[in-house]
């Protein structure tokens, strides 16, 4: 991409961040919600972060690979226990990069 | 003097403003780390991607969006054009849409302007804290001055961590080795953020059918799985929560 063009991506990114951050926040007034589904949108975030960090863990080369081959897989499974054991994110990405690099090197 | 800057001059509401400013800052403190791994990742990959440093800065210093910025990258690298990088930024963003409306109910009486500026620095984890800690709240209480400012303060509190550790991942990204697999890195951080969030059997059913989804159109073009599965999945944990609450006679 040319300097113009990278320019324009990221001015164009910026009003991205802006519009869809704000689509409710401008427009609510017209857009009335049912008390249910306002109460129901609190699991959002949960839903988007289960699904941002899916596929990096158990898509390998656009293949599911749940596998030992997978080292992302072998080293999420190791920092999912740690989490759930400790409640420390620092715990849980050192167990996880420990595991990612024993993987690496022990794992085929 | 900066004080009142922050917080206004009436020393009672001031006073209030600072509380909850300082609640909320210290309620995202367990997740800055995550925020910063993946700001630190983020700032390397956007070097590594042939941004100029110049270039790199502007683009954390306003787009502010570490998912979007990481999902242009690649298109930026391969030279792709510039509408189709907006429109899959766009597409990752979706789900912010469905934040905007989770956040409506308690900036609604705010000028347009100030509900502008905080929609614009609300993300996923500042989503998350305030929902966590507001969800359940009266009714009545919605978009109370303590409300607000808590939100502030989580989003004071990530915008710089954020911020700081982009901006030194801009500057050492050279010295990186990709061998260290720093990218993994933040991919733990955002898992350790994650799993507390599934705290309840409608967040647990939700995440779970997300997360297949997710994996199942992990091809999909333009990243139109991650809308579907965020979709689908608040659909799920919505109608469970209903499930149960017949289940105990409440609904």
């Amino acid at each position: 991409m040319s300097a113009l063009e990278i320019w324009s991506t990221i001015l164009g990114l910026t009003l991205v961040t802006l519009v869809t951050r704000n689509v409710f926040l401008v427009l609510g007034e017209l857009l009335p919600m049912p008390e249910r589904l306002q109460h129901g949108l609190r699991y959002a975030p949960a839903c988007a972060l289960a699904a941002l960090l899916a596929p990096e863990l158990l898509v390998q080369q656009g293949a599911l690979a749940p596998t030992l081959a997978n080292h992302k897989f072998v080293a999420g499974l190791a920092a999912i226990a740690t989490m759930l054991a400790t409640r420390s994110i620092v715990a849980t990405m050192a167990v996880g990069m420990a595991a990612f690099t024993a993987a690496r090197y022990f794992l085929v | 003097m900066i004080e009142r800057v922050l917080f206004g001059r009436q020393p009672g509401l001031a006073q209030l403003r600072r509380e909850a400013f300082v609640r909320g800052a210290r309620a995202v403190a367990p997740a800055l780390l995550a925020t910063g791994v993946w700001g630190l990742v983020t700032g390397v990959a956007m070097v590594k991607t042939g941004l100029t440093e110049w270039q790199a800065l502007g683009m954390t210093l306003t787009v502010f969006a570490g998912t979007a910025q990481m999902a242009a990258l690649p298109l930026i690298a391969a030279d792709a054009p510039v509408w189709v990088v907006l429109i899959t930024a766009t597409v990752v963003n979706l789900r912010f849409v469905i934040f905007s409306a989770t956040l409506w109910p308690y900036l609604r009486h705010l000028p347009l302007a100030r509900r502008l500026a905080l929609g614009y620095v609300t993300a996923d984890i500042a989503a998350a804290v305030f929902v966590a800690r507001y969800a359940e709240a009266p009714e009545d209480e919605r978009g109370s001055t303590e409300q607000v400012w808590f939100l502030l303060g989580v989003t004071s509190a990530i915008w710089l961590a954020w911020q700081v550790l982009s901006i030194a991942g801009i500057f050492i990204a050279g010295g990186i080795p990709g061998a260290w697999g720093l990218d993994f890195a933040a991919i733990l951080a955002l898992l350790g953020l994650t799993l507390p969030m599934i705290n309840s059997r409608p967040a647990l059913a939700g995440a779970a059918v997300a997360a297949v989804i997710a994996v199942a159109a992990a091809n999909f073009p333009l990243k139109l799985g991650l809308v579907a599965a965020v979709i689908a999945g608040t659909a799920v944990a919505m109608v469970t929560e209903v499930a149960f609450d017949r289940v105990r006679g409440t609904g």
